[in-house]
């Protein structure tokens, strides 16, 4: 077994767990609960510390399209998203064509 | 909802895994968040503990998502079918059409939905896998940097929700800290210190609601 496949074990079996708590616990915690308001903020914190990280660091082949490209794709995307009355997939549609753009501008 | 599961296949094609892999993880993590996290760690070569700590911590909206839904699934032993599908798509519809529901259709309805949705996630995941290798180069590295796209902008548009601005903020100022620790442990130590000094501030916080 590869550490990718045990960690892909450990994490469905800690997702079920969490999952599991929250269906006994609910009901009997108010969703404003200290331990599911510290639960939300980590899992908004882990979650955009990826995003800034992928958009600005990124490794592999998006290592390979230049920063400037990157940051006009999510900028490409922001516009979309208030041009189409924050519809998701004109956004990201508006987003990706704006990268591959970039993209070639900036050779 | 689709769209982010194809450019995950893509990604784990990218990465190297298989295909079976892909699929596991799509269909037993079932949390977008949660994978990329753990494709991210483990692509990279880190080990499995702190690659299953980051995508705990970036899944742990699981628990009070489950909380808040759970009194709609009622109480009989049959609501546990509806435990690996507790995920952003069919809670967000779960929450917004079961309160509407008689007490006996709502959990029938939800496995329904999230079965559904479920099989397009699959089906999603193993298009992008197949489909990545026979693309040109810009087109995959576009399709990579559709799911960083995507949860930047359900970010953004969350940010107006209350304790949600403070960790986003918290969040992006930590990401030099994970680029600085790196490897695999980078990402969980930032997600996890970004997170809680964000919970303590808002906590608090003069005149903040604790």
């Amino acid at each position: 077994m590869t550490q990718a496949d045990l960690a892909l074990g450990l994490t469905v079996l800690v997702g079920l767990l969490l999952r599991g708590a929250g269906l006994l616990l609910g009901g009997a915690l108010r969703p404003d609960h200290p331990a599911i308001a510290w639960a939300s903020t980590v899992s908004v914190a882990t979650l955009a510390a990826f995003v800034t990280l992928a958009i600005a660091a990124p490794s592999g082949l998006l290592a390979t399209v230049p920063l400037a490209a990157r940051l006009a794709g999510l900028a490409g995307g922001a516009l979309a998203w208030r041009a189409f009355g924050s519809r998701l997939l004109p956004a990201m549609l508006g987003g990706l064509a704006t990268l591959l753009l970039a993209r070639l501008a900036t050779g | 909802m689709g769209a982010t599961f194809l450019a995950f296949g893509a990604a784990v094609a990218e990465a190297g895994l298989a295909l079976g892999w892909a699929l596991a993880c799509t269909g037993a993590v079932y949390g977008m968040a949660g994978q990329l996290v753990l494709l991210q760690v483990t692509a990279t070569g880190g080990a499995a503990l702190p690659a299953t700590i980051a995508a705990t911590a970036a899944n742990a909206r699981f628990l009070p998502m489950a909380v808040a839904i759970a009194p709609l699934l009622g109480r009989r032993r049959l609501r546990w079918l509806a435990l690996p599908f507790i995920a952003i798509t069919p809670w967000a519809a779960g929450m917004r059409a079961m309160p509407a529901l008689p007490d006996a259709r709502r959990l029938p309805w939800f496995l329904g939905f999230a079965l559904a949705s479920w099989c397009v996630a699959m089906a999603a995941t193993a298009a992008g896998h197949l489909a990545a290798p026979a693309l040109p180069v810009a087109f995959r590295a576009a399709l990579l940097f559709a799911n960083p796209l995507y949860f930047a902008l359900l970010l953004a548009a969350d940010a107006g929700r209350p304790g949600v601005a403070p960790a986003l903020i918290a969040g992006v100022l930590a990401a030099p800290l994970a680029w600085g620790i790196g490897g695999a442990w980078g990402l969980p130590a930032a997600g996890l210190l970004g997170g809680t000094l964000a919970f303590l501030l808002r906590r608090h916080w003069p005149g903040r609601p604790r």
